[in-house]
């Protein structure tokens, strides 16, 4: 088991490496050179060097994505061109935000979901598995920020129940979970997030209990005669794994994905860090929240792969 | 899952005891348009696909205006004034000849970068399938660095650091795409490649062309179109997310998802006006995904 | 056993009570503002984010020498004594100012303001080799300090200031140049990042909190030096909502009190559920600075073919009559407007003519704008409708977009460091003459030194500039000056296209706004009503 668990650790940090890789040439891909898209503008000669030896822009490329990447390991991500902070500062209160956000989606996804989806396993085929499936489907196929509109117009405009924006009348530095008021914030918001990952664990679920229903050992427990609860709690048991599965990815994406949702609600988190820093071409501040994101994410499907073994370990992948 | 499958024939359950001659098995695909035939959900979710692209081709003869026309005494029009089927926007101009031609932008944005994708990610994943160990495992480990990403923030930091605009936007979606698609067609690959009448083939001297065509392709071409299909709908979010945040398509080009930003200021004057976009993106997104749902069930194609 | 329980009864009731009376007492009146920018505005001096930083933050936290008076909607703003109480020229050298300082004012630390502060504040805007000097800070404010050569304390509440060249219009310069406390930024050690969580101005509010790209909280200053302008609420809490439907929303919900530029299309809808909605004309020109050296638009035709083609009554529409049409820079009500000769109409054929002389047909050009912005008004739907006029006759436009302080950050170094830009779409103050017209034709102010961004240079303008700068007498001056707005007018310096009425709305329990006449508003006079 722990043999497993090493390789599978070691067989992730190639993939963070890769990531990383990916986000370093980021600065390649902006219009211009490197040095103009890293530059604030009017920065004297001092800083110009300052900057140059910072990134080693004056070295060979496979250099110059060490040296980002040796600073980047220690935390160092850059100085924000727009802010003039440090873009690690920005992004650990933005990704705190965001957390919340992430958070509270997949609890609000999930328990939904799990009640649908274990009853249309259940009643497969019946008009109620068509009416989950059909649910499942709107879920994913709505452009989530147009919802996040509509969901404003219609609770903060015209009922005027809910806040437009922001996060808690006093912003994100004061925000608590335990505060109804800050809460009326979160709820839209998550509301929003929270369409995609219904619709696919969902989905998911009730793939997984039904599939699981038709397996022989169900009969079995049947023919043995215990209550139809138990065989449900077995039934669950075995379809798990695959849902926590997908309940971790989706964590991960939305962690990742949630900047279409934040720009309409003004919401403090990584999507809209991300979102400024196209709007004003600051490039250190992308690179480093896409960087922050993906690694994010790699290490969530680590922990998810992890945790389906430990709770069946015939699921190991080779 | 297998190339050939003997389909459900009720002669040969007979219980006269007659032994018939067994007639020809159906062939696979006979079997999927047999499917497909008699599924009327999918066939309606079909026609309507349909019916959205062609209107989008057909823009120039069915819009009634010019989409570009603006006009500042109409802006902001409920459905029906003065001839405009749904409304003006807020430059005054035609809904509906600005949600046809925007078709023509938005479906074109979701859909190449999937036929794009399918096409380099499948040759990329059967390659990978047929390959010997090493260079599957370098094609996958490449492909699995990508998939770390979630596909909106890929999408964003490319055309995001690229400047925006419609073909950076369509490279980045069309990168995303690849290693899912990849995936998917070197599983099938793999399943088969070692099979015996594959062995076979290749030992009765057949070239490798000839192999992936007549064995490989039908195995892995299901799967493929199936997942490329509900990669559709994804990409259409997408590609609309991508517009709203202003890295799709310049103004004044009619696009889905331009149209939602721009229309947002409408929300408190016109608030199904600056639904309708929206509406559009919703309704065609189901169909594409309900549509792949039924060629899953017709291809009975696990994932 | 009966008696007990009520005494404790009666006890909790005038706990209750008493608690209730002392929240009432202590409750704070909060001031919530809604901004168009992007990010809070920076708090060390000079502030960025454009005139909306000096609105709500400089003249907040701090003060200028002469400052705006901002009391009064029924006449143009113009100047006041602020830290300085009086200012001439001296009668044996033009260049020499003695200018004499406010006594008795402290900074909020404490600190006493006195003639070496001055001293000290210039070396922070003008000394490289000062501890104390910041590259932005210098660059921000680079356009009005390039004529002071130097600065000397002749007492402790008297300076001299001697310009480079002779300056009538200083007095306007001084008034964007904000005096930040030595004491603080020394007992920092010169950290201008520590300095910016604790800020400290002579102004009517103190620095409470920040939160980067949330807010800025602001509390009212009750020792200000200016009774008449302590703060009437307690609190004022700055947000930045670049999104202007979002401004909306959050006032219609309750989230702020005051909403900078809503969208004309929402007014209706705030008007209807009871929301103040104020404007007032003021010294905005809403246009486009060309490129002159690189791109089409050295081609005065073509300037000219430009402003032919817009329909300005259409703008009208789009903004709900939120405006006023703009066919030059100046406000046709300002004195030194005159009769300029090119007279601009909505005349597409004309353009299409001058464009096919000109050579540049279709015409590709490149327009710098911003999403949003102090003064910008609503960017994306008026850089539609100008570009679908432009194109309409013969132009292609393309437009790139960002974020209002990266819009800043390209323009301030100048056309050369974006050749391929043939105009820049900024907003533009026009509250004294130098920033009306000298900044943007004069051959010194050629960007990165000052505002003349396309780098445009007319030898007959420089000289009536250096004129205007030597004329003390103001009948001359005004003369001069209404020839300058001439000249600039029939050379088609800029693509004009409107003036704005700065509108704003606020919520019923704010009350008391006085809106002035000017970029710059004072909230001091506000009292939060509930």
């Amino acid at each position: 088991m722990t043999a497993y668990i090493i390789r599978r650790v070691l067989y992730a940090l190639p993939i963070a490496l890769g990531v990383s890789m990916v986000c370093f040439t980021l600065i390649y891909l902006a219009p211009g050179n490197p040095l103009q898209t890293l530059l604030p503008e009017n920065a004297s000669a001092e800083t110009i060097d300052m900057i140059k030896k910072a990134y080693g822009l004056d070295k060979p490329i496979p250099l110059q994505y060490l040296t980002w990447l040796s600073r980047a390991i220690t935390g160092d991500l850059g100085i924000s061109i727009a802010s003039g902070r440090k873009v690690s500062e920005e992004i650990a209160k933005a990704l705190s935000n965001t957390m919340i956000l992430a958070t509270g989606a997949i609890g609000l996804s999930f328990s939904l979901a799990f009640i649908l989806g274990v009853t249309a396993g259940y009643l497969n085929g019946s008009w109620a598995d068509r009416v989950v499936t059909g649910m499942a489907v709107m879920g994913v196929s709505v452009p989530n920020y147009w919802l996040g509109m509509l969901l404003i117009i219609f609770f903060a405009v015209e009922l005027q129940l809910l806040p437009a924006a922001g996060m808690g009348p006093q912003g994100s530095s004061t925000f608590s979970v335990f505060n109804p008021q800050h809460l009326r914030h979160v709820l839209l918001p998550v509301v929003t997030l929270s369409m995609i990952p219904m619709g696919i664990i969902a989905r998911t679920t009730r793939a997984a209990v039904a599939e699981t229903l038709n397996q022989d050992f169900v009969q079995t427990l049947r023919a043995k005669g215990l209550k139809a609860r138990t065989v449900a709690g077995h039934v669950i048991k075995n379809a798990l794994p695959q849902i926590l599965a997908v309940m971790g990815l989706q964590f991960g994406y939305l962690l990742g994905g949630s900047i279409l949702v934040e720009t309409v609600f003004t919401w403090p988190g990584t999507g809209f860090l991300l979102n400024k820093a196209i709007l004003t071409r600051d490039i250190p501040v992308l690179q480093g929240v896409t960087l922050m994101l993906a690694t994010f994410f790699v290490a969530t499907n680590l922990l998810v792969d992890l945790l389906q073994t430990a709770v069946n370990p015939r699921m190991q992948r080779h | 899952m297998l190339h050939h499958v003997a389909a459900d024939n009720p002669r040969l359950h007979a219980l006269d005891g007659t032994a018939e001659a067994p007639p020809k098995a159906r062939s696979y695909w006979q079997t999927v348009r047999y499917r497909l035939r008699h599924d009327y959900l999918t066939l309606v979710f079909g026609s309507v696909v349909l019916l959205i692209m062609l209107s989008a081709l057909c823009a120039p003869l069915l819009a009634p205006a010019d989409p570009y026309q603006t006009s500042m005494i109409a802006r902001l029009k409920p459905f029906g004034y003065k001839g405009h089927l749904l409304g003006t926007d807020e430059l005054g101009r035609d809904m509906f000849s600005r949600l046809l031609y925007g078709g023509r932008v938005s479906l074109t944005m979701g859909m190449v970068p999937v036929m794009l994708a399918t096409v380099m990610g499948g040759s990329l994943g059967i390659i990978a399938g047929y390959a010997g160990k090493h260079l599957n495992m370098a094609i996958m480990r490449i492909m699995d660095v990508f998939f770390a990403f979630p596909s909106i923030l890929l999408a964003v930091a490319i055309s995001g650091t690229m400047g925006g605009g419609l073909r950076n936007g369509m490279l980045a979606l069309t990168l995303v795409f690849i290693p899912p698609l990849c995936r998917v067609a070197e599983t099938a690959t793999t399943q088969v490649s070692h099979l015996d009448f594959v062995e076979a083939a290749r030992a009765s001297g057949a070239g490798l062309g000839s192999i992936i065509w007549h064995h490989i392709l039908g195995n892995v071409l299901g799967p493929v179109l199936v997942y490329a299909s509900s990669l559709v709908s994804v990409s259409i979010l997408i590609a609309s997310g991508l517009s709203f945040l202003g890295l799709g398509v310049e103004p004044p080009t009619p696009d889905w998802g331009l149209m939602l930003n721009t229309l947002r200021q409408a929300i408190y004057i016109a608030p199904s006006l600056a639904a309708l976009p929206g509406v559009v993106i919703f309704i065609t997104s189901i169909c594409f995904n309900l549509l792949s749902d039924g060629l899953r069930a017709a291809m009975d194609v696990r994932m | 056993m009966r008696t007990r329980s009520l005494g404790c009864l009666g006890l909790c009731m005038l706990v209750l009570i008493g608690r209730a009376m002392l929240q009432q007492v202590s409750a704070e009146t909060v001031l919530r503002v809604a901004m168009t920018a992007g990010d809070v505005p920076i708090t060390i001096g000079q502030p960025d984010q454009g005139f909306e930083g000096y609105r709500f933050v400089g003249y907040n936290l701090y003060d200028s020498l002469i400052l705006w008076d901002l009391s009064r909607s029924d006449v143009v703003a113009d100047l006041r004594p602020g830290l300085a109480t009086s200012w001439k020229v001296d009668p044996a050298d033009p260049h020499r100012w003695i200018i004499a300082l406010r006594q008795g004012v402290k900074f909020h630390d404490g600190c006493a303001f006195t003639a070496a502060d001055v001293v000290w504040n210039f070396d922070r805007v003008t000394n490289e080799k000062a501890p104390q000097f910041h590259p932005k800070q210098f660059a921000l404010i680079r356009d009005r300090t390039n004529n002071m050569e130097k600065v000397e304390a002749l007492d402790d509440y008297t300076i001299a200031l001697t310009t480079r060249q002779v300056d009538a219009l200083l007095p306007y310069q001084l008034s964007y140049w904000f005096m930040i406390s030595r004491c603080r930024l020394e007992s920092l050690k010169h950290d201008y990042a520590a300095y910016q969580r604790q800020p400290s101005g002579t102004g009517p509010y103190k620095f409470a909190k920040f939160i980067p790209q949330e807010r800025l909280e602001l509390v009212k200053n009750s020792d200000y030096w200016d009774t008449r302008r302590i703060p009437k609420h307690d609190r004022l809490v700055l947000i930045p909502m670049p999104e202007a439907t979002t401004r909306a929303a959050a006032l219609l919900s309750n989230q702020v009190d005051f909403v900078e530029a809503p969208l004309p299309d929402t007014i209706p809808k705030l008007k209807s559920a009871g929301m103040q909605v104020v404007t007032n004309g003021y010294p905005h020109n809403w246009a486009y600075q060309f490129n002159f050296v690189d791109g089409a638009f050295k081609d005065i035709r073509v300037r000219k073919a430009a402003n032919l083609a817009l329909n300005r009554a259409d703008m009208k529409e789009l903004l709900r009559g939120y405006m006023i049409e703009s066919y030059a820079t100046l406000l046709p009500s300002m004195p030194y407007y005159g009769e300029p000769s090119f007279k601009i109409t909505y005349d597409p054929k004309q353009a299409t003519a001058l464009l096919k002389e000109a050579g540049c047909y279709p015409c590709k050009i490149t327009l710098a704008i911003s999403t949003s912005g102090s003064g910008q008004m609503q960017p994306l739907p008026m850089n539609e409708l100008v570009k679908a006029q432009l194109e309409a006759v013969g132009f292609k436009v393309k437009l790139e977009v960002m974020d209002w302080n990266a819009l800043l950050d390209l323009v301030r170094p100048g056309r050369t460091k974006a050749p391929e830009v043939d105009a820049i779409n900024v907003s533009r103050s026009m509250q004294d003459p130098f920033s009306a017209l000298i900044r943007h034709v004069y051959s010194k102010q050629h960007a990165p030194a000052g505002s003349n961004w396309g780098h445009y240079s007319n030898p007959a303008v420089d000289a009536l500039i250096e004129e205007i700068y030597a004329t003390f007498d103001p009948q001359a001056q005004l003369a001069k000056l209404t020839k300058l707005n001439e000249m600039m007018t029939d050379d088609a310096v800029m693509l004009w296209v409107v003036h704005d009425v700065n509108p704003r709305a606020l919520h019923p329990r704010a009350q008391g706004f006085v809106q002035a006449q000017s970029w710059f508003q004072d909230v001091t006079p506000i009292r939060i009503v509930d």
